[in-house]
């Protein structure tokens, strides 16, 4: 009876499904399998005959999982949504962190809640991730037009690094801008009148 | 003070008066900022209505009727005081479908009594050699696509639970399921059609209005929760929903019209389809065989067409107890009419449009449970 559970994961980021199958597989569970978001789902998902679907909410394909629920014939077994209204704060933290479950009916919601736990946090800590990358990612670029712009104004005005950056940051502060911003106008302006 | 609401939406040609009450302020002219929210799926929307991270959606109006009579997920008492449209959608069938029902077809094309049966007769004849079953897709399990095909192929004696399959299909796969034959065919809102048949694979064998006239479609949806806490705001809504309707159906804004929904539509949707669509005229692709102005749409954004009658919340109830999605009772018939609260909404004069449909028993709101024994469904409990 407590065989492995099988746990269908389809979500489209490569990235964030392999953080979360990581997870799963540290947590014991073996029987993780990826599928991808195809036209062809229901039939992948009879195959594979999973006891939990976990699915990306940005995925179409939350919609053929809803009619899973109606003509059960297309799955081995009647499917069921394991949160249900008594779940409302978890259903809650999986809708704000991006994911849904659907869970095969009769399976012990202690064996289920754990898995959706690690779901949770997982799809949590990768939408951390991107943001701090995109963070840094922006703010390098920033960088790059910030020391672009500096130059462009020391050259066309004949003054030092520091007036330059000084003029621009005053400039900023008028405005009301951030400062990158002022530089990538400054970049665009030069590149009009070159 | 302006009252911000997060909305979410389906990009579909019919989210149209969402984004004509924000473009042309009649939502800010009654005190409130949209803030509508894109969505891939009416999953999505139903759960993020329910959770309250949306105050309104626009929503398949037999979703929202399924939510609030507890039948499939998320069960929620929902509110629509305005519909947001009628009609709008077709049944696109592949090119391998098109030349066997033309080949079978005895009579015109355009008419969906003839197709229906050449339609029956393909399906036994696959039974028969033991082939794939016909597969059609439509996008929700409460959706009027899902209706609309059951209803057709009602007409030509088919059993949509044994002599076909009837499948979801999210519509970005669509135009993919149907290239790989994965679907014979589909029924789907604009402006997936057109795109289909611009990328060559499928031909539009009817308009929704063909199989259905006055197809209920999407509804503006509150919880009925929420609208009881800010009955004004809701009410506010509607009413810009009620102007922007105005708005859109005056010729005189068609092109501004067009413009504003080419920049919200799906990449790959361009203007030209959507001058189309709003025309009611068959894409300029469309392959050339018989198929008429019978394939326009129909998709209506004029004022007639959002009022939020009982009867049509009715007729989708009893259109989901044809299905066998829900067991007719009174009490439920009531609730899911009770979602429909036209009184929010902006007063809407004239005749009622009833849903009308080409075939079958004619539908009476007052007396569902003759109308479903007339469609074959027995009375259980």
């Amino acid at each position: 009876m407590d065989r492995d559970l099988r746990i269908a994961v389809i979500d489209k980021n490569p990235l964030r499904a392999a953080i979360l199958e990581e997870g799963l597989r540290e947590a014991g569970h073996s029987g993780v399998v990826r599928i991808d978001d195809t036209a062809d789902l229901l039939d992948r998902i009879r195959v594979i005959d999973p006891d939990v679907i976990l699915i990306d909410l940005e995925s179409p394909s939350r919609d053929v999982l809803e009619q899973m629920f109606q003509v059960s014939r297309t799955v081995a077994r009647p499917v069921a949504m394991f949160i249900d209204r008594s779940d409302a704060a978890m259903i809650d933290a999986a809708v704000d962190a991006g994911v849904s479950a659907y869970i095969v009916d009769g399976l012990r919601k202690d064996r289920v809640k754990p898995i959706l736990d690690m779901t949770i946090s997982r799809f949590n800590a990768f939408a951390r991730l991107k943001d701090e990358l995109e963070r840094t990612k922006s703010q390098l670029e920033d960088r790059k037009a910030i020391d672009r712009a500096k130059m462009l104004v020391m050259r066309a005005k004949a003054i030092s690094e520091e007036q330059a950056y000084a003029l621009m940051r005053k400039t900023a502060m008028n405005e009301n801008k951030k400062i990158a911003d002022i530089a990538r106008s400054i970049i665009t302006a030069a590149e009009l009148l070159r | 003070m302006t009252m911000k609401l997060r909305i979410g939406y389906v990009p579909l040609t019919d989210a149209a008066l969402l984004h004509v009450a924000k473009a042309q302020g009649f939502a800010a002219a009654r005190g409130l900022e949209l803030d509508l929210v894109r969505e891939t799926s009416w999953a999505n929307i139903r759960d993020r209505l329910a959770l309250g991270h949306f105050d309104a959606a626009h929503m398949l109006a037999p979703a929202a009727i399924a939510s609030s009579i507890g039948v499939g997920q998320m069960q929620t008492q929902l509110v629509a005081p305005v519909a947001l449209g009628l009609n709008g959608n077709a049944i696109t069938v592949s090119r391998a479908l098109f030349d066997s029902l033309q080949r079978s077809a005895e009579g015109d094309l355009a008419d969906p009594r003839v197709t229906a049966k050449a339609l029956a007769g393909i399906a036994r004849k696959r039974k028969e050699k033991g082939e794939a079953a016909l597969t059609f897709g439509h996008v929700f399990p409460f959706s009027s696509h899902h209706y609309q095909l059951r209803l057709w192929m009602r007409a030509g004696g088919l059993d949509p639970e044994n002599d076909v399959r009837l499948i979801v299909t999210p519509p970005p796969f669509m135009v993919e399921t149907l290239r790989e034959g994965h679907v014979d065919g589909f029924c789907v809102g604009a402006p997936w059609n057109s795109l289909a048949v611009a990328a060559g694979v499928g031909t539009i064998l009817h308009s929704g209005t063909a199989i259905v006239r006055n197809c209920p479609e999407k509804v503006l949806a509150f919880r009925a929760e929420w609208v009881l806490e800010r009955p004004a705001e809701a009410s506010a809504l509607a009413h810009a929903i009620g102007e922007a309707s105005q708005w859109a159906s005056e010729p005189s804004n068609r092109t501004a019209l067009v413009v504003l929904l080419a920049s919200v539509s799906e990449p790959g949707v361009s203007a030209e389809t959507i001058d189309q669509i709003l025309e009611s005229q068959p894409p300029e692709h469309q392959a050339p065989p018989r198929v008429s102005a019978a394939t326009a749409t129909g998709l209506r954004l004029d004022p007639a067409a959002i009022a939020a009658h009982r009867s049509h919340a009715l007729w989708l109830f009893a259109q989901m107890a044809a299905a066998g999605q829900v067991a007719y009772s009174q009490v439920l018939a009531a609730t899911a009419a009770a979602v429909y609260q036209p009184i929010l909404g902006p007063a809407i004069a004239g005749p009622i449009d009833a849903p009308l449909v080409f075939d079958g028993p004619e539908f009476t709101p007052d007396d569902l449970p003759s109308y479903l024994k007339a469609m074959g469904i027995a009375p259980r409990g």
